[in-house]
This record gives C-alpha cells, sequence and structure tokens, in this order.
C-alpha cells in the first residue's frame, strides 16, 4: 500500500520547476493574507462600537448595587460625550403593590399622533432611521381586524368620520411571547408587569421581533440619531437612556416617570384624554374604575393567549 | 503519551500542508473560493461598522437571507449524517467510507450556519451572553438556546467520528467500535433533532400564523432528506472524478432512493399545506396569500415560489422514473431539487412569515448587495472548507498519507504527470 | 501547455487577483449604508401638553385680567339682557359677544343662553334644580346634564389627568370640562394629525390601504 522507500523518485518532466512554484505558491499565499487584511479595513471606521468595560459588563439582576453604580456612571459620561449634555441616569426599582395596566378609550382617540411623538421625545428614540414605539392605525367602523388598519393616512382632518383610531405598542403581555424566546434572558417582566429589556445585553438576534404578536419591537438598524437640542436628560437604565446600534428596545410605559409615580408622556399629551394608566391593585385608581364599570373592553389578538395589560375600550 | 501527542501533532501538519498542494484546478478553485470569502468578509466588516441597515432587512421584514440560508443548511447538515442509517444499520459495506464525506459535508454545513446566525447578529460581540454559565442562556424555554446547543453539540460529535476515523486510517489501525459507534449512532438521533429544533424556531411563534403551524416541522425534515443527499450525490461525483476516489454506482443510486422518497413526501406536504390556507379562507392565510398569489399589488415572491414548485415537481417526476438511474437524469434532478428546496425554505418560508406584519402592513423585502456578498462569501467559506476537508481526507482513506510514510517527500499532488499518485487501489 | 506551466499561470494570476482585490477594499468602491433618511423633526406644537383652553379657576388662580367677566360693567343689574331669535327661532348672538359661536347640542337644542346663565346674577350660572354656581365650579354646571360623563370624569375615567398617579410622590392635576370643551360649542374641533410614520426601506410601498368599503 505504501510507495516503497528504495525507489528514487521520477526524473522530473521538463518544464517542472519545483522551486518557482513554491516561489509562487508562497506569493500566492502572501498575496491573499493582503488581500485578507485589505478586506478587513472598514473596520478602521469601527470606533466606540464597544469598551472592554461594556464587554464584560454583567446581566443587569446580577448587578450589585456598586455594578450598577459604575455603569451608571459610564452612561452618564457616554451620554455627555456624545451630545454635550451630562444627563440624570438612575436605575428605578419597582414600587411595591404596584401592577401597572394601560386602557385606551377608542371613542375618544381622534388619530391626532401626538401621543406617537411625546413617546419618541420622552425616550430618547432615533429620528432617522425612525423609529417610533406607538404605531396609530386608522380602522374602518364595524372590525377589530388589525388587517384593515391604515398606518400612513395623511387626513387634512382629523378624526374621519367612518373610521375610528386606534394606537398599538407593546401591551406588556402577562404571558410575553418575547420573553420566551430571548435566548440570553435580555428582556423579562419586571414585578409591575413592566416587560424591559436590558440594552447592554441584549445579542440583537431580533426573535423577540419576530415572536412579538404585536410588532411591539424595534431595532436600531444603525446608529440612533438624536438632535442634541431634543435629548431628554432624564433617564433610567432599562428606560430611555439612549441605546446602541444592534439592539431591540419598546415601550416601557415610560418606566423613568412612571416608576417615580408619574403619568407616561402618551397619557399626558393626549388632547382628548384617550389613555388611561394606572394601577390596577388599587381600587381607588381610575384604571380599576375602568375595567370595573365599561361593559366593553378587549384586549388585541386575545386567542393568543398573551394576556395584554393593555385593554380597548368603548364608552357608546 | 508523548509521542501520542507528537503523532497526533505531525498528523495536523501533514493534514494541513496538504490543504497548500494540488493541480492547477485545485489552485484556481481553492482562489477563486477564497476571493469570494474575502468579499464577503469586506462586506461583513462594512455590516459590522454601519449596522445591519447595510441588509435589506427592516423592522417589518426582521429576517432575511442570513437566516434563510442558516434554515437550508441546517437541513442540509441533518441530512448529511442521516446517509450514515444505510451503512450502519442495514451494514452496506460499500458506503463505509462515503459516511465520512457525509459527516464532512455535516462539519462545513455546520460551520456555514454557525457564520449565518453570527452575521445576522446586531451585537455579535456579546456572543459570550449565549455561553450556558457563563451568560444567560435561556434554556430550556428559548427554542433558540436549544439551536446554540445542538448546533454545536453536532459539530463536535461529527468533528470527533470524523477525525477520529481519519486518524486511525492514518495509523493504518482498526478504530474501537466503542469509540464511534455509540457517537454515530448519537449523531443520526441528533441530526433529526438539530432540525426539528430549528422547525419549532418557527413553529413556536403564535403570533405568526404561516408558521404557527404543525406541518413545519415535518416539511422541514422532508425538504432537508431531499436537498442533502442530492447535494451529496453531486459531491460525490465531483469527488470521483477529481480524485479518482473509487465510489460505485451503486452507492450513488441508493442515496437517489432516498432523494426520490422525500421528494415525493415533500410534495405531498406541499399539498396539504395549500389546501389548509386556501381552502377554509380564514384570515390567517394572508402569508401564503401573498407568497403564491401577491396582495393588494405585491407579487415580488410569486414567480420565486412558482419556480421552486415547477422545479419540484419535474425533479419528482425523473426520480421516480426509471431514467434517473441514469446519471446525467439523476444530476439533473438533483440540481433542480437543490435549487426548488433553497428557494422554498428561503423566500418560501421566512420571507412569507414577516408579510404581511401583526398589524398588517405590507414591506417588501430585497437584499442588498452587501447582504449578498456577505452570504456569497459565507458559501465559498463552507466550500473552502469541504474542499480543504476532502483534500486531506482523501488521501488518508487512500492510504496515501499515513504514518507509515512519514517522512518521505510529501506527495506533491500538483505534478500532473504522475498519475501514479492518483491512481488508488480499492480502499480496506 | 504542460500542466506544470498551467500551475504557474494560475498562481501568477491568484497573486495578482489577491492584489487587485485588496486594492478594490482598500479603495471602497460599492457597498456603502443606504443614504440618511432626511426626516423633519416634528413641529414642537404637537408636542404641547399645556391644554388648549383656559377656564375661568385657571385665570384665576394665574391672578390674570378679569375685566372680561365683570359683567356688569356694561349689563344693567336690575334688567335680565333680553334674548333675541330670527325667523327659524334661532338665537341671534348679540354684537358685542360676537366671539361667540352657538353650537351646543344637536339641533340648537341648547343655544339659549339662560339654559345655563342665570339671568337674575349674570355673576353665575343656574342649574335646573334651582342651585346658583360660581363660574369657577362650571364643571358642576355641565354635570347637571352630562350625568354619565361626570361620573367618569369624577372618578378620573373621562378627561385628563396629568402629573402623578401616585399622588403621595406629587401633585396630579384633573383637568376641567372646559379645558377641552367649549362650553358654547362643546365638540371638540378637527385638526391636522401629526406626521405619519417613516420606513426604514424607501422607496417603500404604501402600507395596505383599509380593505372595508366605506359604510
Amino acid at each position: 500500500m505504501t510507495p516503497s522507500a528504495s525507489t528514487p523518485p521520477p526524473a522530473p518532466p521538463p518544464g517542472h520547476d519545483p522551486d518557482r512554484r513554491s516561489f509562487l505558491r508562497s506569493s500566492a499565499a502572501f498575496a491573499g493574507l493582503t488581500a485578507l487584511a485589505a478586506s478587513l479595513s472598514p473596520l478602521r471606521e469601527l470606533g466606540d462600537y464597544t469598551s472592554t468595560e461594556q464587554f464584560l459588563q454583567k446581566y443587569y439582576k446580577e448587578m450589585t448595587p456598586e455594578d450598577m453604580k459604575k455603569v451608571l456612571r459610564r452612561i452618564t459620561n457616554e451620554v455627555e460625550r456624545q451630545y454635550g449634555i451630562r444627563p440624570h441616569v438612575r436605575d428605578l426599582r419597582p414600587m411595591d403593590g404596584v401592577e401597572f395596566v394601560y386602557a385606551l378609550n377608542l371613542t375618544r382617540c381622534i388619530g391626532c399622533r401626538k401621543c406617537v411623538h411625546a413617546c419618541v421625545a420622552e425616550n430618547n428614540q432615533s429620528r432617522s432611521p425612525e423609529i417610533q414605539y406607538i404605531r396609530v392605525l386608522k380602522m374602518p367602523h364595524g372590525s377589530m381586524d388589525v388587517d384593515k388598519g391604515n398606518h400612513t393616512y395623511d387626513d387634512k382632518d382629523v378624526p374621519d368620520p367612518g373610521y375610528f383610531y386606534m394606537p398599538i405598542q407593546c401591551q406588556q403581555c402577562k404571558n410575553p411571547p418575547c420573553v420566551k424566546v430571548c435566548p440570553v434572558n435580555a428582556t423579562w417582566q419586571e414585578k409591575d408587569g413592566i416587560t424591559v429589556i436590558d440594552y447592554d445585553w441584549c445579542i440583537g438576534c431580533r426573535y423577540c421581533e419576530a415572536a412579538c404578536p404585536y410588532w411591539a419591537r424595534r431595532f436600531n438598524f444603525t446608529k440612533p440619531e438624536i438632535p442634541k437640542d431634543r435629548l431628554n436628560p432624564e433617564m433610567s437604565y432599562l428606560g430611555n437612556r439612549p441605546r446602541k446600534q444592534g439592539v431591540m428596545e419598546k415601550c416601557h410605559f415610560c418606566i423613568q416617570r412612571t416608576r417615580a409615580g408619574r403619568y407616561p408622556a402618551c397619557l399626558e399629551v393626549c388632547p382628548v384624554g384617550a389613555r388611561k394608566f394606572g394601577n390596577i391593585l388599587d381600587p381607588e385608581s381610575e384604571i380599576s374604575y375602568i375595567l370595573r364599570t365599561k361593559r366593553i373592553f378587549i384586549q388585541l389578538k386575545e386567542e393568543m393567549g398573551t394576556s395584554p395589560r393593555f385593554f380597548y375600550y368603548f364608552d357608546k | 503519551m508523548i509521542t501520542a501527542a507528537r503523532n497526533y501533532l505531525v498528523f495536523l501538519r501533514r493534514s494541513a500542508r496538504i490543504a497548500f498542494v494540488g493541480d492547477w484546478r485545485y489552485y484556481a478553485w481553492m482562489g477563486v473560493l477564497t476571493a469570494i470569502t474575502l468579499l464577503g468578509l469586506n462586506a461583513y466588516a462594512k455590516q459590522l461598522v454601519h449596522g445591519l441597515v447595510v441588509t435589506g432587512m427592516s423592522d417589518e421584514v426582521s429576517w432575511g437571507v442570513y437566516i434563510a440560508n442558516f434554515t437550508f443548511l441546517v437541513g442540509v447538515a441533518a441530512a448529511a449524517v442521516m446517509m450514515v442509517i444505510p451503512v450502519y444499520i442495514y451494514d452496506n459495506e460499500e458506503l463505509h467510507d462515503l459516511v465520512i464525506f457525509g459527516e464532512l459535508l455535516a462539519v462545513a454545513a455546520i460551520i456555514m450556519c454557525l457564520l449565518f446566525v453570527t452575521v445576522d447578529l446586531g451585537r455579535p460581540d456579546r456572543f459570550w451572553h449565549l455561553i450556558p454559565g457563563l451568560g444567560q442562556l435561556n434554556f430550556p424555554r428559548s427554542m433558540l438556546s436549544w439551536d446554540v446547543i445542538v448546533l454545536n453539540g453536532y459539530l463536535l460529535l461529527n468533528v470527533h467520528i470524523c477525525g477520529y476515523l481519519l486518524y486511525c486510517r492514518y495509523q493504518d489501525r482498526k478504530p474501537a467500535k466503542w469509540f464511534y459507534i455509540p457517537f454515530v449512532f448519537t449523531a443520526i438521533i441528533w441530526a433529526v433533532s438539530i432540525h426539528t429544533v430549528t422547525a419549532f424556531l418557527y413553529v413556536g411563534l403564535g403570533g405568526r400564523p404561516f408558521w404557527n403551524a404543525s406541518i413545519v416541522g415535518p416539511r422541514f425534515l422532508a425538504s432537508a432528506f431531499t436537498a442533502g443527499p442530492a447535494i451529496i450525490i453531486l459531491a460525490l461525483q465531483i469527488i470521483r472524478h477529481v480524485t479518482h476516489y473509487r465510489i460505485t454506482d451503486k452507492a450513488l443510486l441508493t442515496l437517489r432512493s432516498i432523494v426520490q422518497v422525500s421528494m415525493i413526501i415533500n410534495v405531498f406536504l406541499l399539498v396539504c399545506e395549500v389546501f389548509k390556507e386556501f381552502y377554509s379562507g380564514t384570515t390567517h392565510s394572508e402569508s401564503a396569500r401573498y407568497l403564491f398569489l401577491g396582495l393588494e399589488g405585491h407579487h415580488a415572491l410569486v414567480p420565486w415560489i412558482w419556480t421552486a414548485i415547477g422545479f419540484n415537481l419535474i425533479a419528482m417526476t425523473i426520480l421516480v422514473l426509471p431514467v434517473s438511474r441514469g446519471l446525467k437524469y439523476l444530476n439533473v434532478a438533483c440540481v433542480l431539487s437543490i435549487v426548488g428546496i433553497w428557494i422554498e425554505k428561503g423566500m418560501g418560508l421566512v420571507i412569507p412569515g414577516f408579510i404581511p406584519t401583526p398589524l398588517g402592513a405590507i414591506v417588501d423585502y430585497v437584499p442588498s448587495l452587501n447582504e449578498t456578498l456577505v452570504c456569497l462569501g459565507i458559501w465559498a467559506f463552507g466550500l473552502l472548507c469541504y474542499t480543504i476537508f476532502l483534500r486531506m481526507s482523501v488521501p488518508i482513506l487512500q492510504g496515501r498519507l499515513s504514518q507509515a510514510n512519514e517522512g518521505q517527500p510529501e506527495i506533491q499532488g500538483d505534478e500532473p504527470d504522475t498519475p501514479a499518485s492518483f491512481a488508488t487501489p480499492a480502499p480496506h | 501547455m504542460t500542466g506544470s506551466i498551467r500551475i504557474k499561470w494560475c498562481l501568477g494570476a491568484l497573486v495578482l487577483g489577491f492584489v487587485g482585490l485588496a486594492a478594490a477594499f482598500l479603495g471602497d468602491l460599492w457597498g456603502h449604508p443606504p443614504a440618511h433618511q432626511q426626516i423633519a423633526l416634528v413641529d414642537k406644537s404637537f408636542l404641547e401638553q399645556t391644554p388648549w383652553r383656559r377656564t375661568y379657576a385657571d385665570m384665576v388662580r394665574a391672578k390674570e385680567d378679569m375685566s372680561d367677566f365683570d359683567c356688569y360693567g356694561c349689563h344693567d343689574q336690575k334688567k335680565p339682557p333680553p334674548l333675541r331669535f330670527d325667523k327659524n327661532s334661532i338665537l341671534i348672538v348679540p354684537e358685542e359677544h360676537k366671539d361667540i359661536v352657538m353650537g351646543h347640542g344637536s339641533h340648537n337644542r341648547n343655544n339659549l343662553c339662560y339654559n345655563c346663565h342665570n339671568e337674575s346674577n349674570l355673576l353665575t350660572f343656574q342649574v335646573r334644580d334651582g342651585r346658583e354656581l360660581k363660574f369657577a365650579d362650571s364643571s358642576q354646571l355641565c354635570g347637571s346634564c352630562h350625568g354619565p360623563n361626570y361620573r367618569d370624569w369624577e372618578a378620573g375615567a373621562h378627561g385628563r389627568i396629568n402629573g402623578y398617579w401616585n399622588t403621595s410622590l406629587g401633585a396630579a392635576r384633573k383637568l376641567d370640562c372646559a379645558n377641552c370643551h367649549n362650553p358654547h360649542n362643546p365638540h371638540i374641533p378637527t385638526r391636522k394629525p401629526a406626521p405619519g410614520p417613516h420606513a426604514l426601506r424607501t422607496p417603500v410601498y404604501e402600507y395596505q390601504a383599509s380593505r372595508a368599503p366605506n359604510p
């Protein structure tokens, strides 16, 4: 099976020049390596993609208060460096005895989209490419089938008779499919019902975006762009601090406001008071009153089994 | 102990060196593949810097050709090992060595899968978050966590089996059955699991009615066992032609019957799917409507899916007829099957799941130039890997590269006038 | 060409090919990110939280000039101002109050000043049960007819509350009826909506239009 060691190798045929060939082989290999190095040349512009500190950063739930302090300091410095404004970044914890629920009065909503833009302003969302957590659908009378909705209506006057308007944002489901599918637990549900995202833990696989039945999650396809003069400096770690390229984000019930006891930005700007928010565990809250007294209220896509904490109701 | 380690290192070194040696066709092939790989690498570097905005994906269609190719290749990897079954269960000696070629294809395919998933990530620098213990792997709730485990496990299984069998052949000793047979049987079962887990990635999403159907899993396996062995049929013929390694037609015909039956099942499952989507007329079939008929003036995928169906039907007809025992017809059927199933798994599965969005919007998806270059780069890299694996394993299996001829002048595969290098006695 | 010469040519071509490729990479000739979308920033008026109307109570709180509400500066204390109607029995708003456009109730059912205003004491309102209300308590007047909405408003379900849902941490400000509704023409006016979404992929097809026929 093996060639005998005693027979000499055959005489090389004419034109056979092993030295030239191995020189060419090495040249080809060297040229290949040059091309390899050149192919990586765009990485020169990688810039502040990540830092050692960020690379090694722990998971939110495993951080000690000391770790969190360091992280908040890092974020504060990063934001100041990028926007020239020193922000106030906090890590707000959920309050005891609080479960947030949102209700939206479809009799009242006029489709003015002020909530969409108030949310963008409050939560430091990218203006270009545009990220908006809230999408208002113009729906024809008589149907709750979202497939019939018009996203890009540009009426001269709202509301347009014969239609109603349905704003949709993250429903903070009790049984969230996005939490179930995240491979790294970067998104989870907190005690007060808000489904949050640790922007420094997310790997950007977008499985949660595919899993959400309400199309509530947004991805940063590139570096988000926030105009310096529109930056909201009141930030929180799990909420509205500026995100990076390649991570997911979504409505978090204005966690930096609501965990400090305030109403979310979308509610405060609504000109017709269609938005209602509060603590469902407090029987005196307006949200408890609504769910107790209104005869018709629904959850979107109830058959999905997600059990949203977002209710749509009608007055008449 | 030291000699064992030294022998192993010499084996690795010699195998690696042989990858750089070949005739002009080899250099041309490897050169072109390297060039395409570098094009892909360059495109990926741009993607790292600018983000996934350089692809054609959007919030509406958030997965594209990367995940489509990943899905197809998981099937190929699974099927490559399934051809192991006739060898070990039916004790078919003819196919023994071909098992290694199949498993090496599986290794190359898994490498491609892992690369496709990596390039799809928004933050690949955070990959360590997926490592159980170190990171936060959401096992067992997230199907993606299952995928991470099964794919890497499968890679290790196949690398072990191939590496062990090849090293034993290199040392000209009989491999110890307990050191590879259990792994082979594990690999057979594991192969089914990798593709089922990948199917379950899609099936588990209740918010996407196009995917939330029990037929997805069986269709995945049926199409994988059509395309995978078809690729192997073509690969074996290329190996036979280039290295003159002895591969009988009988082996190819055994694979043909696998492709034949799987394609028939695949087509039947397609009929089932089409009936379910269109007969009852519920709004859950909007995505199917978009795919097969077009929706509200958007018909981008309609020609693709009907081409795929046409290819599959023609392939199935050829495979069913005895004329496909002839290699020319068989090869045509294989190529048609591979292309048809690639389209079905890619454009026919991943994209329609996103259109319309859960809120009813329709946004078309077109892969960008950058995205396409990355895909081509990964395919080229996979082919590069497989070629290198074959370049190393064929001489070992033929006995031309073995421990016994260590120290002798390395076989110069690029000597065109020494057919003695290529004429091989039958493997033992 | 013998095989070995072929190899040399092949390797030579590879060298040139790789060098050319390296040059092409460094030249950054393709694969640039898509052009930056110029999306206009939203007009700040769409971010306004201040209620579009100010009530009497708001003005008093802000210590503003209340001379407009000094009815008896023009009217005679002892003489209730008469109401004039045209030939279709539609109220004629006097020239001095021409800024008031009546539109309360369908079919002009409530376009009668003294349904709400008190002709004997113009500085108060009158309720059906004979009560008199100060201008600052106008919401109770609305509630005297609009019971269900008033009950909802009391509970916080109608209208808007700004500030803190957790009033132990801060103040909540519930808007009054007149902050949103013009008492003389209460229907919420239509307006131009804020701009719609700009999708990432351009050109992008129109989102699918509503499929239902217009009722």
